[in-house]
Formats: C-alpha cells, structure tokens, sequence
C-alpha cells in the first residue's frame, strides 16, 4: 500500500477513548490537487479522524497513508509533508507575527534565513504584513485564523488538514479562506477540510466524506452527489409574486417574501418548470434550489 | 534530536516567557531582598566581633537564604510550562512539526533553567561583596555556586515532569512546591522519625576503679600518672597498687544514625553545605583579638559545621564519638582540625541528579506523538 498513493489514504479507521468509541470505521480519501470535505454533525468523529492523519493520535485499527507514509511508523516522514490546523487556534500571543512565523519554520528544520524569508513571504499572502511586527493578541479572529493557516503550510506541505478553519469567520474573510484553499489545490496540495458550511464547502470541495456516529455514511464527488436526483425545496422569486404564485399553484410548498418554494424531484424537472413559466409570461428572475445539493445530501445521510 | 531543535524551543520559551511577566519587577525586588539580607547579616557579623573573617559567616547566610529562595521561585518557572500550552493549544502545533519530544522538552528545561540562573547571576554583587570581607576562598564560592546551579536545575526538571503528566495547572504547581517541601522539611522529617526506629539498646560498659588509698588515687591521676586507653581503662600493669579495676555494664540506648544518614542526603541545604570546602586553616601570624575573632567566624560558619554534623551522622554514635571527646581530654585547645570523615554530598547529588535525568524522560514520554493513551480529562488539541 505504501507509495502506491498519496495524498490521504485512511481505510477502516477505529479510535475509542476508554468507553466512548469516537472512530468506529472512518473511510476517507483525498486526491492531491483536490479539497476533500470531511463533513458531519458535531460528535461525529472528524476531529479524531483529523487527529490521527496529523499523527496525533495512534488509531486503534486501520490504515492509514499521509503522503504515502504511516503517520504511526513513519511519524518524521509525515510530518515533512503534512500540515494541520486545529479547530481551537492555539498561538503564542506575546510574539509577533513575523516571529511566530519564523519559529515555525525553524522547528521543520529550515535555516533562520529561509524561515525568515518565508515567514515575510506568508504575511504577504495572507495579507498580514502590516502586522508583522505586531504582537499575535492584537489579531482579530479572521487574522488569527489566517496566520494559523499560514503556519500550517509554512513547510510547503503536501498535505494539508483543516480542522473548520471558517468558523467564526466573517464572509468576506470566508471567500478570501476559499480563495486561498483553492490556489492551494492548484498547485498540488491534498486538501482536507472539516467544516459545518456546506455552502461554502459546495463552491469550494471536488469530493465529499460524510461521516455520521463515528462512522463513513457516503463519499462523493461534489458534481454528483446523490441528492441532485431526489425531491428537494427549490425557492422562484419574479417580479409579481403573486402572479408566480398562482402559476405555479398546487406545487408551492411555501410563500415567504424571500420567495415562493416548491418540491421538485430532479434538477430536470426545475429546467422544464422554467421554461413553462417563462411561455405563460411569468417575470422570473431566479430559481435555485433551497440550501444545496451538498446540505441535501448531508439531511439525508446524518438522519 | 538536535541542538538546533532544543535551541528553538528553548529561545522561543524564553522570549514568550519574558514578555508574558513582569521581570523588571520580579528581578528588581529579588535584588532588593537580598541587599537587604546581606547589610542585615553583616552588621550581625560585625557585631559579633567584626574583626577577622567576617565574610564567612554572611557568605554561609546568603549562600541558604538564596538557596532557599530560589527554590521557591523554579517551581514558577516550569510546573506550568506543558500543560500551560496544553491549555492554551500551542502544544499540539508544536508537536505535529519535526521537533522530536526530548528537543521539545529539554529546550523548555532549558529555557526554566536559564531564567532560574538570571536569579542566580543576580547574586554575584552581593557574593562577591562577601568576599571582601574576608574568609571566603574562591573555591568555596566556586562549588556552592555550582551546586546551587545544579540542583536549582533539579527542581525544574521535576516541576517540568509534573506539569507533563497533570492535566492542571494548578495542580502541577502545587505539587511542585509539595516536591520542594519533601526534598527540604520531608527529608529532615524522614530522618527524625527514622532516628526513632533506628535507636538501639545496647550494654555499655566502662571500667571502675577504685583504690584504697588516697595516696594511689593521687598516683593513679598525677600529671605524670599512667595514661588511660581508648575506652577509659589503664593496662593492668600501669595501675598502682591498691587499685583494683573492674569493667562495669549497664544497658543503654543509642540512635544509629549511621544507619539512616541518607535520608538526609538529597536535601538541597545538606549538599551545599557538605560539599563546600572547609576554612583553610588559621594563620599562625594571628594573635589576640584577631585570632579570637577568627575561630568564632569558624564557630559562625553555617556551611562548615552543618557539614560537620551531617558528617557525624553518617559515621554513628560510636566509637568516633569517644575518640574525640578523649582527644580534646588529652591534646587541649588547637589540636589539628579533627578528620571530617567521609562526605555526604555525593550520594545526595548523585540521587537527586538521577531523579532529575528521570523525570526529563518521562516528560519527553508524555510529549511523544502519536499518542495511544490520554491522562483523563485531557483534549490532545
């Protein structure tokens, strides 16, 4: 198994604590170039998952292949390629950012010079080089979960694990996150990323694991999700509102100012309503369905 | 493991922990203190006689008082220094990079012993103030320093050991002062309730003489008279006539302090002062008042005759102690310092070395990843 891939292999994982069994048979693969979503009501066993691909933890049973290496065995090997940021941001408040940054990069064994060098280099493309000399506690939320991320790459990883890097997070500090993942995927890194915003995870993820009571409930590709099949709320908004009501009669599940729902099976059906509304010269300006495919998917799997 | 590693972790400790407290101030009112105990110890000394040697008797103060000083602020210094980052969630960020568990642990050793000897290094004026005083030699300044150094290094192996293996960090605060206390008031403790258990009865006997005249008893104890043996009684040929000798027993108790010296011996105090090096002897060029105050510095010396008499103790109740007392009988007042008998210290330090060695191993076992078990309670992030 080992060299035959990498990115992130994990096959069959199981980790209890004393009692509790939090992993109990977690299957997960990330491609290199690609975010893989690891997704899951809270409990579900992703922070233990992430643990053990961060060679935190030893996992109780399974395989396990972090850049083609065994973070158990070949722990060294791991680490040189693999990093992690962890759901509670954990910094060394009295230094400054610049410091912190080159600290990291001495402890994976760079050069004070190159640690240097990449830490001015980091600030730059997490935009926090006005704060470089500043110490980390004067960072806001959304600062301090960019300098965590910068901190995980700060070794140029090929393999990277997030541990929901958004939460807490502002939009436009979310869309500048996925803009950096996404130029992250572009040049090669294997991305995992745990997160509970699945819209976000929709626009940004090429595969999806969802996880439920510790356990693999479905792995998809975004594209295809099985959910894009089945009888979902999309919501029409039009410039009369109550004439698209009325067009649409016994289908409408729901009237609400945001706009008028209905229940429709496939994203066929959707086109094919459209263009019958568009004939009885109804003005409709959207029609999308209601909260994704991906969060679909995700009801429909965690039930 | 690299040098470069420990260095990393040590620097950066260091820098964190000098920006998180208030040294100026810390370091400011250590000083203080001890200028203070220093002025407070000499003007005692120079009103104990304040001629000769003087230096002797502040040294021996400062050298305990700063010894136990700073065994109070090493606990501060390192029984938070795991778990704190545990805590705080810089732990797991440390371990998941290439740093191997012992770079990460001695560097942190290391970063609560160099500040443990900023404290020391802070002493130096006052030290070397002692030694214009007079009395002190260089190599006694030397080796306490040394020791001090050492087992102040002790005390934050074990703190850093306790603050691995404690999920609180209070609790690894608190236990690390309960270590200090074992070492310091547990041993003396341990030691008194072991000299209960380790007393014995035994028969003494000594010799009874007794003459029938007065005129043999002013043979027997003349100037000249016979000269009694080691245990008080007279060869059979050197007694008068009219003298009869008999050896007479009765039971007794004694405390085998030779059997139990070593609980005393990693007490921090017991090695400092064992390990110091005795006063060079007098200078025959002193006479009168000078040569007064010169054997009272010696008498005033802490460090000498607490060596002294942890020394006693390792060598038992008999028979050294009747040798002595014969000894001064016999020789008078100067006779030759007597031999000290064998040391203490190194048992001591050597114990206290190995505990401090294993309590860095099982802090570098703690901190090794991927981990199979956790203490209860604890989140690895």
């Amino acid at each position: 198994m080992a060299g035959a891939a990498t990115g992130v292999v994990a096959t069959g994982v199981r980790r209890s604590f004393g009692a509790v069994e939090a992993v109990k048979g977690i299957d997960l693969t990330a491609e290199p170039g690609q975010v893989t979503a690891l997704v899951g009501p809270n409990g579900s066993g992703k922070t233990t998952l992430m643990l053990v691909l961060a060679s935190l933890l030893v996992p109780d049973a399974g395989q396990v292949r972090v850049a083609g290496f065994d973070p158990v065995t070949e722990t060294d090997e791991v680490r040189a390629r693999m990093g992690w940021a962890p759901d509670v941001v954990g910094l060394y408040e009295n230094l400054t950012c610049a410091e912190y940054l080159t600290f990291v990069g001495e402890a994976y064994r760079r050069s004070r010079a190159t640690a240097r060098e990449r830490a001015a280099e980091l600030l730059a493309e997490s935009r926090l080089e006005d704060y470089a000399d500043q110490p980390v506690h004067v960072l806001s939320r959304g600062q301090k979960q960019r300098l965590s991320l910068s901190r995980a790459v700060v070794h140029d990883p090929e393999v990277l694990i997030l541990d929901e890097p958004a939460s807490g997070l502002d939009p436009r500090s979310r869309v500048e996150l996925r803009d950096r993942l996404r130029a992250l995927a572009r040049q090669g890194t294997a991305i995992v990323v745990s997160s509970h915003l699945l819209g976000d995870l929709e626009e940004l993820a090429e595969a999806v694991v969802f996880v439920d009571h510790g356990q693999t409930v479905g792995q998809h590709r975004v594209d295809s999700l099985p959910a894009t099949g089945t009888v979902r709320p999309w919501r029409l908004r039009a410039l009369d509102q109550k004439q698209l009501a009325d067009a649409l009669g016994d289908l409408v599940t729901d009237v609400s100012p945001a706009g008028v729902d209905v229940a429709l099976g496939s994203e066929q059906a959707a086109a094919e309503l459209l263009a019958r509304l568009v004939r009885d010269g109804v003005a409709v300006v959207s029609c999308q369905p209601l909260g994704g495919a991906l969060e679909a998917t995700y009801l429909e799997l965690t039930r | 493991m690299t040098t470069a590693g420990i260095v990393t972790v040590a620097r950066q400790e260091f820098r964190v922990r000098l920006r998180a407290g208030r040294w100026k101030l810390l370091l400011i009112a250590w000083f203080v203190l001890l200028v203070l105990f220093t002025a407070l110890a000499t003007a005692a000394a120079g009103q104990l006689d304040g001629l000769q040697d003087d230096g002797v008797i502040v040294f021996g103060a400062l050298t305990l008082f700063v010894l136990g000083l700073a065994l109070l602020v090493v606990p501060s210094l390192a029984a938070q220094s795991v778990n704190g980052d545990r805590e705080r969630g810089t732990l797991a960020p440390l371990q998941v990079t290439r740093l191997t568990p012992w770079e990460i642990t001695l560097g942190k050793f290391a970063a609560a012993w160099v500040t443990a000897l900023v404290f020391l290094l802070l002493t130096l004026p006052v030290v070397l103030f002692t030694l214009t005083q007079g009395g002190v030699t260089l190599g006694r300044l030397v080796v306490v320093g040394a020791l001090v150094a050492l087992l102040l290094g002790v005390v934050a192996a074990l703190s850093l050991m306790l603050s691995a293996t404690l999920s609180r960090t209070t609790t690894s605060g608190v236990l690390s002062y309960l270590v200090v206390a074992a070492l310091t008031i547990g041993t003396v403790i341990a030691f008194g309730l072991g000299s209960v258990a380790s007393q014995e009865s035994y028969t003494e006997t000594y010799p009874n003489v007794t003459c029938m005249t007065e005129s043999a008893y002013e043979q027997l104890y003349r100037e000249d008279g016979p000269r009694p043996r080691v245990d008080g009684s007279y060869a059979e040929s050197d007694l008068p006539d009219g003298c009869t000798q008999q050896l007479e027993s009765f039971a007794s108790t004694r405390t085998r302090t030779d059997r139990i010296w070593w609980l005393l011996a990693p007490n921090p105090f017991v090695i400092v002062a064992d390990a110091a090096p005795t006063l060079p002897a007098l200078d025959p060029r002193l006479t009168g008042r000078q040569l007064d105050s010169a054997r009272q510095a010696r008498d005033a010396d802490v460090l000498g005759q607490l060596g002294n008499g942890i020394r006693e103790l390792r060598q038992g109740p008999s028979p050294v102690q009747q040798q002595v007392d014969v000894g001064y009988v016999a020789g008078g007042e100067d006779l030759p310092q007597p031999d000290r008998g064998p040391a203490v210290w190194p048992y001591g330090l050597v114990f206290d070395l190995l505990l401090a060695g294993g309590a860095l191993a099982v802090t570098a076992r703690r901190l090794r990843t991927p981990s199979r078990t956790l203490p209860q309670g604890q989140r690895v992030a």
